[in-house]
C-alpha cells in the first residue's frame, strides 16, 4: 500500500472524528468534567514523520497504549506530557508516578480505546476487542517508534489518525492516535466501500 | 553541527565537531561504527533485523544489511578498517504485544551483534534491551565519544577517546 485517496483519507477522518467525539463524551462523564475534542488530522506518513507528529523524540510522554485486536488489528495510543498527566490524576488526588497513577491513566485509554473502537466496530462492521493497556513514561521516539514497529512487520509508511482532546478547567490536553496496520486500513476501507 | 540519523537512515562523518545521533530509541538499534585513530564515526538507525527482500530502498533500516553498508560508509570517509570498533545501543522492549513481534528489541540486538562477528569488527560497547529507551550521540574527532543517556536519566559516556582509557570498556 502505498497512497490513499483524497477520498479515503476524509473517511479516515470522519471516522476519526466521531470515534474520538464518543471517546471524549466518555472521558467527560467519568471525570465530570467537559471535554473538548480538535478535528482529527489523517494522514498516511513515511515512519520517521509518524514518528515525529506529536513532538520532539527526546520529549518525555507518558504512554498509554490499547492493543486493538479482531477484524482489524491496529494500536491506540494515547499521549500525556507530564504536566498533563499530573493534571488529570490530580483530579482523584493521584501522583501520575505510582502505582495507582499508572492504573488511573491505564482506565483512561481503557474508556478513550474503547469507546473510540466502539464507534468504528459499529460504522464498519466489525468485531473489534481492545486488550489491557499498558502505560509507560519514556522519550516519545522510543515509545512511538517501538509502536509502530512492535510487530516486527516491514512497513514504509503508518496511517496516523490524531485527535486532540483537551479536559476543561484543568487545562489538560492529551494527543490519541490510531495506528491500523497495514491489513487493517484495506480492511476497514472495504468495509466501507471505499 | 549536529546530525540526527532517523529510523532506517545512516550518516557518517570526519569533521572534528560534528555529532551524530539516534535520539529515542526504542527496540530499534543505534550502531556505532568509529576508528577513533582517526576520528571518524558512522552511526546507523537500526529497525528490523532481517530484509525481507533483497535491495530495500532503505538498506540501513535491517541488520542484515545495515551493518555490511554501514562498514562501506564508515570506510568512504577515511575509517581504517582494522581500527573499526563498534558500539550498540537499544534494543528495549518497553511494551508487550505478543505474537511474532515478541521482543523485537532483543531480536535486533542479537542480529546487529552477529552480522558484526561475521565481518570480524570488535563490539567495544553495548547498551541494548531493558524497557527504557535511550538517546545515542557519537562526537567526532580526536576526542571521539559515545555517549547514552537513557529515558529521564543522565548523559553516560559509552567509550571514550583515544587518551581517554580505552581498556576500560574492552
Amino acid at each position: 500500500m502505498n497512497t490513499l485517496t483524497d477520498m479515503q483519507l476524509d473517511a479516515l477522518r470522519e471516522l476519526a472524528n466521531i470515534g474520538s467525539g464518543n471517546a471524549g463524551t466518555a472521558l467527560g462523564s467519568m471525570l465530570g468534567k467537559s471535554v473538548d475534542i480538535s478535528v482529527p488530522t489523517a494522514a498516511l506518513l513515511p515512519l520517521p514523520d509518524a514518528v515525529a507528529i506529536a513532538g520532539g523524540p527526546d520529549e518525555m510522554r507518558f504512554g498509554v497504549v490499547v492493543p486493538i485486536v479482531g477484524d482489524m488489528d491496529a494500536i491506540v495510543v494515547l499521549l500525556f506530557p507530564e504536566d498533563d498527566a499530573r493534571k488529570l490524576c490530580g483530579i482523584y488526588g493521584i501522583d501520575p508516578h505510582t502505582p495507582d497513577g499508572t492504573s488511573m491513566l491505564g482506565e483512561v485509554g481503557n474508556i478513550l480505546g474503547t469507546n473510540y473502537i466502539n464507534v468504528l466496530a459499529q460504522m464498519a462492521g466489525m468485531r473489534l476487542d481492545p486488550a489491557p493497556p499498558q502505560v509507560v513514561e519514556d522519550m516519545l521516539g522510543s515509545i512511538l517508534s517501538s509502536v509502530l514497529i512492535g510487530r516486527g512487520e516491514e512497513i514504509e509508511e503508518a496511517l496516523v489518525l490524531d485527535s486532540k482532546l483537551q479536559v476543561e478547567e484543568e487545562q489538560c490536553s492529551l494527543s490519541f492516535l490510531l495506528l491500523p496496520d497495514h491489513g487493517g486500513i484495506k480492511e476497514l476501507l472495504g468495509r466501507l466501500g471505499l | 553541527m549536529e546530525t540526527v540519523v532517523r529510523m532506517g537512515e545512516a550518516s557518517a562523518s570526519n569533521t572534528p565537531g560534528d555529532v551524530l545521533a539516534c535520539i529515542g530509541l526504542g527496540s530499534c538499534i543505534g550502531l556505532a561504527l568509529v576508528d577513533r585513530s582517526k576520528g571518524v564515526a558512522a552511526l546507523a538507525h537500526v529497525m528490523l533485523p532481517e530484509a525481507p527482500k533483497p535491495d530495500p530502498p532503505q538498506p540501513h533500516k535491517f541488520a542484515d544489511l545495515a551493518v555490511p553498508a554501514l562498514l562501506d560508509l564508515v570506510l568512504a570517509h577515511g575509517g581504517s578498517r582494522l581500527r573499526l570498533e563498534a558500539a550498540l545501543v537499544g534494543g528495549a522492549a518497553m511494551f508487550q504485544f505478543g505474537g511474532s513481534g515478541q521482543d523485537i528489541g532483543q531480536r535486533n540486538a542479537h542480529a546487529v551483534a552477529r552480522h558484526l562477528e561475521t565481518l570480524r569488527i570488535p563490539v567495544r560497547a553495548t547498551e541494548v534491551g531493558g524497557s527504557k529507551g535511550r538517546t545515542v550521540r557519537v562526537a567526532v574527532g580526536a576526542d571521539l565519544a559515545i555517549t547514552v543517556r537513557e529515558a529521564g536519566g543522565t548523559e553516560e559516556q559509552l567509550l571514550g577517546g583515544v587518551a581517554a582509557g580505552r581498556a576500560v570498556f574492552v
